[in-house]
């Protein structure tokens, strides 16, 4: 059972992972792409994660309960996280370039459909 | 079709790689390479309870230092192009509901904010949230208004002076100990009381009020020169 | 909540996740499309904290979740045309 738990995760990830390059290639609307674009970025996140993540510890905080044990064998490994953390304001920063970016662009042609961008073809 | 198919073989293709990789990732039961240094030493070394935070502003201080400065251009750009591509000036009025709840939410979720922030070091939370927090309480009062302010110049201001102790602050760490950003300036203090952990508090407060005046500057060039 | 109800939050929330990942790609109002990101990414806050990562689970919550809502929910009320 607590395989099935640590790989469904990872089967999460990889499932957002697929679902938002599907998205990012198949649909029209330039704000649906932006969002398949999160869907990605929250997939990678959560396998970034899932990599440092040990099942039966606790999180990476000192209290009064962890302070007697030892830490290394108490705790989840702290570094992807902190990883995880910089991906993820960096990853909002990307969206809001992009929707704005999208917006002008749209603005241009008249509509949201990206196929109208004609500068992108090649 | 054709850019269904294609773009079906690819996913296809990433998704057989994806498989074929993960599972090699091990299913280890203990911690490697220098998250163990940073698991076994953080307490002692930088006086913060909460490793993550250590990890984020400690350890990997010029990182985030990085970090603030992407997000600093990001946001410098949207507030660029939206000035010089203004969409409309018109604000429209706030239904009776979002104004309403502008007078009543922005207090407690401005308080949150600045817990996340303070206790940093001790409890979940650290400048990126607590600023994420602060900001969207600024966005709710600017949903509930109907003004237009003049600039939001003191925005400006306040996001370079938070960005400058932040460099400060590291030079500080040459001064005295000659590293750049080192956190031991302050001492360590006692783990768990509020005031410890070095520089932490202090670069926690700055990343946060950094962050705050950032996304706060993107909210408001949202509302007044995208219109909507 | 006890450890062994672990794994099953764990695997609904994935299914849960990967059906709205799916649906907000083929939802006919925008709008929705957005909202049902915004849950995604809620829910994925939710399995950071089972992964014992409360630090990340935080900032999802308060940056992925609401800060890029709100940047989709402007672009939409700009680009105009609500499909």
């Amino acid at each position: 059972m607590l395989e099935l738990y640590h790989w469904s995760i990872a089967g999460t990830a990889l499932g957002l992972v697929l679902i938002g390059l599907w998205g990012v290639l198949t649909r029209r609307n330039i704000i649906r792409i932006a969002l398949a674009f999160t869907l990605a970025d929250t997939g990678v996140n959560l396998l970034l994660v899932w990599t440092g993540h040990i099942p039966d510890r606790t999180s990476p905080i000192h209290d009064s309960t962890t302070a007697a044990l030892n830490a290394t064998e108490a705790m989840v490994d702290p570094l992807p996280q902190a990883l995880v953390l910089t991906s993820i304001v960096i990853g909002v920063a990307v969206a809001a370039l992009f929707v704005v970016v999208a917006v002008l662009a749209s603005r241009r042609t008249g509509s949201a459909d990206i196929r109208r961008l004609r500068e992108l073809r090649w | 079709m054709i850019r269904s198919i294609f773009g079906l073989i690819l996913v296809l293709v990433l998704g057989a790689i994806m498989v074929a990789v993960v599972p090699d990732i091990e299913y280890s039961e203990e911690i490697h390479g220098v998250g163990l240094h940073y698991t076994s030493q953080g307490m002692q070394e930088t006086g913060s309870a909460n490793l993550v935070t250590a990890v984020i502003v400690a350890y990997r201080g010029l990182d985030t230092l990085g970090e603030v400065v992407v997000l600093f251009c990001a946001s410098t750009s949207v507030v660029l192009i939206l000035s010089l591509y203004p969409l409309s000036l018109k604000v429209s009025r706030p239904s009776f509901i979002v104004a309403q709840t502008s007078r009543l939410l922005p207090a407690p979720i401005l308080l949150l904010g600045l817990y996340l922030i303070a206790h940093s070091h001790l409890s979940p939370g650290g400048g990126f949230p607590g600023g994420a927090v602060i900001a969207s309480a600024f966005l709710l009062v600017m949903l509930g208004g109907t003004g237009v302010p003049g600039s939001s110049r003191n925005l400006a201001a306040v996001e370079s002076l938070a960005g400058l102790s932040f460099g400060l602050l590291g030079f500080w760490g040459v001064m005295k100990l000659g590293q750049f950003l080192n956190n031991l300036v302050l001492g360590t203090g006692t783990p768990g009381s509020l005031v410890s952990a070095g520089l932490i508090p202090l670069i926690s407060l700055v990343i946060g009020i950094k962050v705050a005046s950032e996304l706060s500057s993107v909210f408001a060039a949202f509302r007044y020169k995208g219109g909507h | 909540m006890s450890d062994a109800l672990f794994p099953v939050v764990a695997i609904t929330m994935g299914i849960m996740m990967l059906a709205a990942g799916i649906v907000a790609l083929y939802v006919r109002r925008l709008l929705s499309a957005i909202i049902i990101v915004a849950f995604v990414s809620l829910s994925a806050s939710v399995l950071f904290l089972l992964m014992d990562a409360t630090d990340v689970a935080v900032t999802e919550a308060a940056v992925g979740a609401v800060v890029s809502t709100m940047i989709f929910l402007w672009g939409r009320g700009k680009i105009g045309g609500d499909r």
